[in-house]
């Protein structure tokens, strides 16, 4: 269809000229630059040729003759494409154009194509009807050329599957019987189920001349899918032409339209169907948010990410949050490690276990790892079950603490049996065992059996009928190592093992990394549902950002309609819900243009039972060569000038920087010209610049994931405020800081807390006497108001006639000894069970009460090397008041197995004495300095010893395990023996 | 665009009055000059009771290697196991011939250099004189004016400067007499074999002979390119470059290679060389070709190309 003619071809005889311009130009040489020189004799000899042209060289004529001839063509102004198409007459023109995705990218084709169309309907003076398949509503009453030409202006080709029965209805509905004339149907080439029912209602308007005008179709090309591997996404793609083999390159884009990796789709010949693989590391991967085939601008090249794709937003929650100075022994620092770069972390700032889990549970997460905690607060597991309900994931690890929590658990995944099985002790047969390859299901599934891993010591399941479907992986005896339980939409995951390397060298193996990374794929992006989404079933997501035809993002949402998501559908785009984005910027789910595994089928019409002629589109439009001839000239002028300045050494002058630089910037400043004349020439490029694309997107859409910093923990006095922020209670902390004090739970009762003071003001001045530890004045405190952090050790004598304490009041406890606080339980009632009964004294019991909502770690009586024992004096026993009780601390990890071993447990300082030998009543003093009570039986030795218990404690309190170090051994050795 | 180089005063034979005008305007200016420069040269001098061109008994001294070997006295070191060589006392009556070209080559002038060659060469050949002339040499020029022992000798040669028909090429030699030194000064831009038959006859004749080359910047480091014609003051030829800077190295090279050629000629005759610029002071080569005649050639010998060649 390409023709070529000139507007005013008379002009062409000044062609006739141009061998008198060659004459003409041939004779003027660009003139020397003249110069004396007395040395001519000299340089005769060494310039040979004598170089005396009379004419200008051949080329820089020929450039100007072509200048000249460019001009005069471009005078005659020729022109492309001249077009003539016959239009049936006798009725009216009938146009159904697809204005679907695929059109997008020759939309400007398919216009001009129209719009010849109708310019030559409107030179017939035969009324038009214009209907397009993409749009919602259709008027196909026949108008004047003038209408349809306005309505063709007006259309945009729609990110849009078109629905072609539906316009051909209402072509036959709008005809009401007329016979159209000629019947053009621009089609995007693509085929559609309905299509053969369309051609036959196009056959039942019997029209005398149909056209079929179809584009070339070779960018009709379609992501279908996405899908994340372990190791990368792939991307599937399908397209319309499959002769040849075709290589398109897939970026992926994150929400501000940058390119962060690509991928290549490689169709073979004849294949419709491609796969792409993206290779990027999982932590890029997460910032996809588009895909888009590079150079095709529509939306069906265009592959929406929802946060399936993104980050997970994960919560740490531990049984003991230990200290920083150590920061390999915490438990929660490898699985920091491991998730950090895939995931975002939320780590609650306060000790107290409730609060955290509030905190924690107000920003969503998708997932909680809880790294050996036993037994959570009374109040928090309603909270945690519903989050759990609502898809939330909750990894937990084992530990110490786990393992003494009692066995009615709901939140471990299968019953446990109370205690831990420790492996390649001294007393057992059993080696420490490694990992049996991974089970073929579950998500471990697929990864290779770790060889390098040793369990060490690990809690038991009960044998249930379902615990191996229940494992994900088990140790090389088949005790499980991971198990998992569901409930409703959420899961718990147990790993039967500690957080860090103490009970096996799992967290500090890099599969460690890898399960944990394909634990959290598994969790809800979104975090746990939206509780009212639970309820109602299906949520309206309103329209975010929808794509436009070109495969941009926009905020335009015109007429969408909110999307009825239903959960585990993957929804698929319709005339009320084009693809975008649904939601808000918090999360949003992606409707794309095509279903999954859709492939490309070119348009068939042969099902018709008419004739159709078939065309191409316009070959663009008919368009003047002029303006690129005048440009040519103008750039030939340029550049003959520039030769006849350097042939004239008009550069010479120059330095050769500045010369370069010169000639660099003539030539920039012509080409600039150069797009300017060309986009005159050429159909106006519809390529997205990239600065519109990110202009189109969320203007930097902060990422869902981020937790929101917890107001709670705000009101809380900092002791580490800055001192410029004064208030009234600073003087009093600072004193408290300053020096060390000592402190008891005020219980109510009056005489307790007396003796309660006494016994610790008796046990400061011991201090003071006997070590370099100069205590304050004891102090008294109030569990459910003050602030406890300032004090090494609380002294708590439990009184079951004293009122019980709140449960805030216990939380606050809890808190105070997980972040590193010690509390002294003082029964005092060695003797009052003297009855022999055995049972437990009401003291005992109200210790339970207290106790019963607190996650304490297993506890023994001190044994003979615990560090208790010789922090300062050397003692067999703890006698307070009373002598034999036993001193219960927190029992030491290792201590069975390593026989020999004198360390205590761990680091830490145990976090909780229990005795029953009333401590305080053997300390007591009056303000004489006499013993206010006697000790039973009455021996001075007796208190003593008390004493020298009570500077042990406060020793071990604030030196921690120093005494533990191994270096002392034999020194200690030499003095035990004597 | 401006040329590079230019004849300052091109002077046609047909216009000898109005060049003799122009000459006499001149040589006061040289002669101011001259003194000046005079003065400077006179300051390093010890008076005349020391070895020099003569006839008298000076001194023994050691030979150095390097002196030429007829100047030793082989009587006096017959005596003992040294070599000596006999200096003469200075003698003032000594008869010192200058002359310099005037032809048209020497009337260039480039920006790079502020005076034409022949300026340059007229003050050198003035200032001798003064200099000379204070010291009671005889001073004449070939062709022009007999030697004359006056203390304005170099006044009475300017005034027959200016009554002297122009000339081209090497002097008149028929009023030289007599052992006697001879300072020539001009640009030598001749093939050096035509220069050398004219000098040798000349050094055969027992004259000892001070040639001074002077150049302008302009002909030494050919700062042209692009298109350039060239055009020869003295014969009018001309020549067209295309690129000038692409046969810049082979000229210089050319160049100074007929500079060397001359002057090793000269030196095998006994004679002195001396290479000045006319970007250069004049008091340089002043100073150097008194250094020649007054027998303590330069020591110190700077860049071969703008100063001295020994």
């Amino acid at each position: 269809m390409s023709g070529f003619a000139f507007a005013s071809p008379a002009i062409l005889f000044a062609l006739i000229a141009l061998p008198a311009i060659w004459w003409l130009l041939r004779l003027t040489p660009p003139r020397p630059r003249s110069e004396v020189f007395p040395p001519l004799r000299i340089l005769a000899t060494v310039l040979k040729r004598e170089e005396t042209p009379a004419q200008s060289p051949w080329w820089l004529t020929l450039l100007r003759i072509l200048l000249a001839t460019a001009v005069i063509l471009a005078i005659a102004d020729p022109v492309i494409n001249p077009r003539n198409n016959p239009l049936a007459s006798g009725g009216p023109l009938v146009m159904i154009v697809d204005n679907s995705w695929a059109s997008a990218e020759d939309w400007e084709r398919r216009v001009q194509t129209a719009d010849l169309m109708i310019g030559d309907a409107a030179d017939a003076e035969i009324p038009v009807s214009l209907t397009f398949t993409a749009e919602a509503t259709h008027d196909a009453v026949p108008t004047s050329a003038i209408v349809a030409r306005e309505r063709l202006a007006a259309a945009r080709p729609k990110p849009l599957v078109p629905d072609r029965l539906r316009a051909a209805r209402a072509v036959t509905e709008a005809l009401n019987g007329t016979q159209p004339g000629t019947l053009a149907y621009l089609s995007d080439g693509i085929a559609a189920p309905t299509d053969g029912d369309m051609l036959t209602a196009l056959a039942g308007l019997s029209p005398r001349d149909m056209q079929l005008i179809e584009g070339d179709g070779q960018k009709s090309l379609a992501l279908t899918g996405a899908t994340n591997n372990a190791a990368a996404m792939s991307v599937a793609a399908t397209r319309l032409k499959t002769e040849t083999a075709q290589n398109f390159s897939v970026n992926a884009l994150d929400q501000q339209g940058r390119s962060l990796a690509t991928g290549t789709l490689d169709f073979a010949a004849g294949a419709n169907t491609a796969t792409a693989t993206i290779n990027a590391p999982f932590e890029l991967r997460n910032d996809f948010a588009r895909l888009s085939v590079d150079g095709i601008a529509t939306a069906g090249a265009t592959h929406l990410l929802d946060d399936g794709f993104k980050r997970r937003r994960i919560a740490l929650l531990s049984g003991d949050s230990g200290n920083d100075f150590q920061p390999l022994l915490l438990p929660l620092y490898y699985i920091s490690r491991a998730l950090e770069p895939y995931a975002d972390l939320i780590q609650p700032r306060g000790g107290d276990l409730a609060a955290s889990l509030r905190e924690i549970l107000t920003s969503n997460p998708s997932a909680i790892v809880m790294a050996d905690v036993g037994r959570l607060p009374e109040e928090s597991y309603a909270p945690l079950r519903q989050w759990l309900n609502r898809g939330g994931t909750l990894i937990r690890f084992a530990g110490p603490r786990l393992a003494a929590a009692p066995a009615d658990d709901p939140l471990v995944p299968v019953r446990l049996r109370q205690g831990e099985r420790a492996l390649g002790g001294a007393m057992s047969w059993a080696d420490p065992q490694p990992l049996a390859a991974f089970p073929n299901f579950g998500p471990f599934a697929g990864m290779a059996a770790p060889t390098d891993i040793t369990v060490r010591r690990q809690v038991l399941a009960e044998p249930t009928p379902d615990l191996n479907e229940r494992t994900w992986a088990s140790l090389a005896d088949g005790t499980p190592l991971v198990t998992t339980r569901e409930v409703e939409a959420g899961r718990i995951v147990l790993f039967h093992v500690s957080a860090d390397a103490t009970w096996s060298n799992l967290p500090i193996s890099g599969n460690f990394v890898e399960m944990l990374r394909r634990l959290v794929q598994l969790s809800r992006a979104g975090g746990a549902a939206e509780p009212q989404a639970g309820n109602a079933g299906a949520p309206a997501l309103p329209p975010y950002r929808l794509l436009t035809a070109d495969g941009i993002l926009s905020t335009e949402v015109g007429s969408a309609r909110p999307l009825a998501a239903k959960v585990g559908v993957k929804p698929i785009a319709s005339l009320d819900n084009p693809p975008g984005l649904y939601g808000s910027e918090e999360g949003f789910t992606a409707v794309n243009l095509l279903a999954p595994n859709t492939t490309l089928a070119p348009f068939d019409a042969s099902a018709a039972s008419f004739p159709i002629v078939r065309q191409g589109l316009a070959g663009g439009e008919a368009w003047s060569l002029r303006p690129a001839l005048f440009a040519a000239a103008f750039f030939m002028l340029l550049l003959d000038t520039l030769i006849v300045l350097f042939m004239n050494g008009g550069f010479a002058r120059l330095p050769r920087a500045g010369r370069a630089a010169a000639i660099l910037a003539v030539m920039v400043g012509a080409f600039a010209f150069a797009p300017t004349g060309d986009l005159h020439a050429q159909t106006p490029s519809q390529e997205p610049a990239p600065g519109a694309q990110a202009q189109a997107q969320p203007p930097a859409a902060p990422q869902p994931g981020q937790p929101a910093p917890p107001a709670a923990s705000q009101q809380t006095p900092d002791p580490n405020a800055p001192i410029e922020h004064a208030k009234p209670g600073d003087e009093s902390i600072l004193e408290r800081l300053d020096t060390t004090h000592l402190a008891y739970v005020i219980t109510g009762e009056g005489d307790v807390d007396r003796i309660s003071e006494q016994g610790l003001d008796g046990l400061s001045q011991f201090m003071t006497y006997r070590t370099t530890l100069e205590p304050g004045a004891p102090v008294g405190v109030d569990i459910t108001k003050d602030e406890l952090s300032f004090y090494p050790i609380i002294y708590w004598p439990v009184s079951a006639t004293a009122p019980m304490p709140s449960a805030a009041a216990i939380s606050r406890i809890d808190a105070y000894m997980r972040s590193g606080g010690t509390v002294l339980f003082d029964t005092r009632d060695q003797f009052s069970s003297l009855d022999g009964s055995g049972g437990t004294s009401p003291n005992g019991e109200r210790l339970q009460q207290i106790l019963a909502n607190i996650d304490i770690p297993p506890l023994e009586p001190t044994p003979n090397d615990h560090v208790l024992a010789r922090s300062f004096y050397l003692l067999n026993n703890f006698p307070g008041r009373y002598n034999g009780s036993p001193l219960w601390v927190e029992a030491r990890q290792d201590a069975r197995n390593q026989g020999t071993a004198l360390s205590s447990s761990g680091d830490g300082v145990t976090p909780i004495l229990i005795t029953g030998n009333d401590f305080a009543g053997a300390w007591a003093v009056d303000a004489q300095g006499n013993s206010v009570l006697p000790t039973v039986p009455p021996d001075d030795m007796q208190r003593e010893h008390a004493f020298r218990s009570g500077v042990n404690i406060m020793m071990y309190m604030l030196t921690g395990n120093y005494k533990a170090d191994q270096v002392h051994v034999p020194a200690l050795l030499e003095r035990l023996g004597q | 665009m401006a040329s590079i180089g230019e004849i300052v005063d091109q002077t046609p034979s047909a216009e000898i009055l109005s060049r003799a005008r122009q000459r006499a305007i001149l040589v006061p200016d040289c002669m101011v000059e001259a003194r000046r420069i005079a003065n400077t040269v006179i300051s390093g001098w010890h008076g005349r009771r020391k070895r020099g061109i003569g006839e008298n008994f000076w001194q023994f001294r050691p030979y150095a290697d390097g002196e030429s070997l007829a100047r030793i006295d082989w009587r006096r070191s017959a005596r003992d196991d040294h070599t000596y060589i006999r200096d003469k006392e200075w003698e003032a009556a000594h008869t010192v011939w200058l002359w310099a070209d005037m032809s048209p080559s020497m009337m260039y002038k480039s920006t790079y250099a502020a005076v034409s060659k022949e300026s340059r060469a007229l003050v050198l050949m003035l200032a001798l004189a003064e200099v000379l002339a204070r010291s009671g040499e005889r001073i004449g020029c070939p062709g022009i004016m007999e030697p004359v022992s006056a203390r304005n000798a170099a006044e009475r040669l300017a005034t027959a400067l200016v009554h002297a028909p122009p000339s081209t090429g090497l002097p008149q030699t028929e009023m030289i007499r007599g052992a006697s030194d001879i300072v020539l000064i001009g640009d030598f831009l001749d093939d050096a074999d035509r220069i050398m038959q004219r000098v040798a006859p000349l050094a055969r004749r027992g004259l000892r002979g001070h040639v001074i080359e002077v150049a302008d910047p302009a002909e030494e480091i050919f700062p042209y390119s692009g298109r350039t014609e060239f055009t020869d003051p003295e014969t009018g030829e001309k020549l067209t470059s295309g690129r000038a800077e692409s046969v810049r190295e082979i000229y210089r090279n050319a160049y100074l290679a007929r500079r060397e050629n001359l002057g090793q000629s000269l030196r095998r005759l006994g004679w002195s060389f001396i290479v000045h610029r006319t970007d250069h002071l004049a008091s340089e080569a002043l100073g150097a070709v008194h250094g020649y005649l007054s027998g303590n050639p330069p020591r110190i010998i700077p860049n071969t190309s703008t100063g001295v060649g020994a």
